[in-house]
């Protein structure tokens, strides 16, 4: 139950620069997410803020306690690997007392709290098992039965779900966030490249390109108004349509061909990027359309479906479409949510 | 077409096989029988005795005292160099200075054979102008200097020291592939759970390193029970019988006392004792790879 507060963070590796003055308050009780692609430092801020990797600039605050510099086992924090970082020669009861047992903390009482973990997580039947005879999903639990013992203030998760098939990945997610609730408070910073895992768990998002923090937010504020392209590509599936625009001394938007006056007063003028979620695209009925495009190719994902054209461009629909690829569609531009970027 | 293939598979198979057959199988079973004749290892009228090479065996105190000597032999001899390779290993799997030049120093020694090895050894023990007689007696004063390979007290140790210092480069280096296999991430479990370094070697790093040690002992079990030729320069078995391991009785009951019946008896149970002890061992690794996979 602490805020973590990062103050002009930097982190160089020689003269790689991978953490640039990155500024954060994360609330107490939080459930923030990391995310952005593979290299662009989330891995490398959740270790810093654990301690594992030294600062080389700007200082680390957890529940208002300055700790950087401070060693991994001082910060009040539990970590969950990507790996799971179970170790192969501890059963499972081993593996989830490992600290308490560090600690030289009495065998009843191990044993104890050790079972009291594993039947919040449902692997009280594992305990004497090995980590080679669990399975994927198992050993996530285990593992997080390692970090719930600790009775940690912040909670941090390294790709957790990564190692997880699809299915088990959406049960896990659901979990976690089940055990957020649970432990009432607990901060936790989740760090992912899946955007999907951002918006479904997270209080908020920090969307984070090339070491710095391109955007934070709630995961609806992300996603209706994102602040530069960069978020805008990140954050939704599939990911928003970007065309070629312009901003008249009006405010009025020109793009495929079509002039329309944004709901939204849009500040920039001058060429620009106008971004389009693939929803907020429909089929034109007669005589409506704003543009027209060929269909290349249809994805239909069973509730809904993806049409690709060739502009490009990505439209959602939820009805059956009556059109196959090749055809030539007209199609409507939702006026009111369309993104204005600067070029 | 399977037949034609059973007739290559019989083919290749044979050239190996008559080498195995000719140089292990049939000393083996060769051994097995001159262990109840009393074969002198020229006469070729030589007369079946039944078990009483084995009987033999009971009675004779210099077996009683080489089988002390390869216990002591054995266990030196798989404890020091795996504990001083794991010791090395781990004092030099951190980033310091001169790490890769000590790692080629104390590798050296395994490059040489183990005469080569004897043989410098036994000019250190020396006792008149020897190394490590001038050490001492520089550092604490002649009365201190000992003989080294010449008192029954201290030949089989001083052999053992020699071995040791040849065996401990290879299990350093075993050790350090194995610390390199180890996941970071194990690690800093560690360092978040706030492990002392002892603690993270007793409890991580030690258990993590089980498949490099199931390595080394195999190793050295392998070397100790071949270990003959060391033993043979530096000591031959002396002074008094105080260094005669199995093998070294074995050889000077064949060789030199021309008993090649009873040598070979004794050979038999030397066989009999590495079968115990692979056959354990056996059994650890199964135990042990279920877990380590």
């Amino acid at each position: 139950m602490a805020r973590v507060t990062l103050e002009n963070i930097r982190k160089s590796f020689g003269s790689v620069e991978v953490i640039r003055d990155v500024s954060l308050d994360i609330e107490r009780g939080e459930f923030m997410v990391f995310v952005g692609p593979s290299g662009c430092g989330k891995s490398t801020m959740l270790r810093l803020i654990s301690g594992l990797e030294d600062v080389s600039g700007g200082a680390i605050r957890i529940g208002g306690r300055d700790v950087t510099g401070v060693a991994p086992s001082k910060r009040r924090l539990a970590m969950v690997f990507q790996s799971y970082a179970l170790f192969p020669h501890l059963d499972v009861a081993g593996n989830i007392g490992f600290g308490l047992a560090l600690a030289r903390t009495p065998a009843a009482e191990i044993e104890r709290r050790v079972r009291d973990v594993a039947e919040r997580l449902g692997i009280a039947d594992l305990l004497a098992r090995m980590p080679r005879q669990l399975s994927g999903g198992e050993r996530q639990r285990v593992a997080i039965g390692r970090a719930i013992i600790r009775d940690p203030e912040v909670f941090l998760f390294d790709e957790p779900l990564s190692n997880l098939d699809a299915a088990l990945r959406v049960r896990m997610r659901l979990e976690i966030a089940r055990l957020h609730k649970a432990l009432d408070g607990v901060t936790m910073i989740y760090v992912t490249h899946d955007q999907t895992e951002a918006m479904t768990l997270a209080d908020r998002i920090a969307v984070i390109n090339q070491g710095r923090i391109e955007q934070v937010g709630t995961p609806m504020e992300l996603y209706h108004h994102p602040a530069n392209t960069f978020v805008a590509g990140f954050i939704g599936a599939p990911a928003m349509n970007f065309l070629d625009g312009s901003v008249d001394d009006s405010g009025a938007v020109t793009f495929a061909g079509i002039t329309i006056m944004p709901r939204q007063p849009v500040s920039h003028r001058g060429r620009a990027t106008i971004g389009v979620r693939p929803e907020s695209l429909r089929l034109a009925g007669t005589g409506e359309a704003d543009l027209v495009a060929r269909l290349d190719h249809i994805e239909p994902l069973g509730a809904e479906t993806l049409l690709h054209f060739d502009t490009p461009l990505t439209v959602r629909v939820n009805e059956a479409v009556p059109a196959t690829e090749g055809d030539t569609l007209g199609l409507v531009v939702d006026r009111t949510r369309i993104h204005v970027f600067p070029p | 077409m399977e037949r034609e293939n059973r007739f290559w598979r019989v083919v290749l198979l044979v050239l190996p096989l008559s080498v195995f057959a000719v140089f292990v199988v049939w000393p083996l079973f060769s051994s097995f029988w001159y262990s109840f004749t009393d074969w002198n290892g020229f006469d070729p009228n030589y007369a079946f005795v039944g078990f009483d090479n084995f009987v033999r065996i009971w009675t004779d105190r210099l077996f009683y005292g080489a089988i002390v000597n390869t216990a002591l032999w054995m266990v030196a001899a798989i404890l020091l160099p795996t504990l001083l390779g794991l010791a090395l290993a781990l004092l030099l799997d951190r980033q310091i200075r001169g790490a890769r030049i000590f790692k080629t120093i104390f590798y050296l020694p395994i490059c040489l054979s183990a005469i080569v090895v004897g043989q410098i050894w036994t000019w250190i023990y020396q006792p008149d102008w020897g190394l490590l007689n001038a050490v001492i007696s520089f550092v604490a004063g002649e009365p201190f200097t000992h003989a080294w390979l010449a008192r029954p007290g201290s030949a089989l140790w001083s052999v053992i020291v020699a071995w040791s210092w040849q065996q401990t480069g290879l299990s350093m280096v075993i050790y350090l592939a194995g610390l390199t296999a180890i996941p970071s991430d194990l690690l800093e479990v560690c360092d978040i759970e706030g492990a002392s370094p002892w603690q993270r070697i007793r409890r991580v790093v030690v258990p993590l390193l089980i498949p490099s040690t199931i390595v080394v002992i195999a190793l050295s079990v392998i070397n100790s029970l071949k270990g003959f030729d060391i033993l043979y320069i530096m000591t031959g078995g002396g002074p008094f019988h105080s260094s005669d391991t199995l093998a070294m009785h074995m050889y000077n009951e064949s060789f030199k006392k021309y008993l090649m019946g009873y040598g070979s008896a004794i050979s038999v149970v030397l066989f009999l004792i590495a079968l115990v002890i692979i056959g354990f061992y056996f059994r650890q690794l199964k135990r042990l790879d279920e877990i380590y996979g």
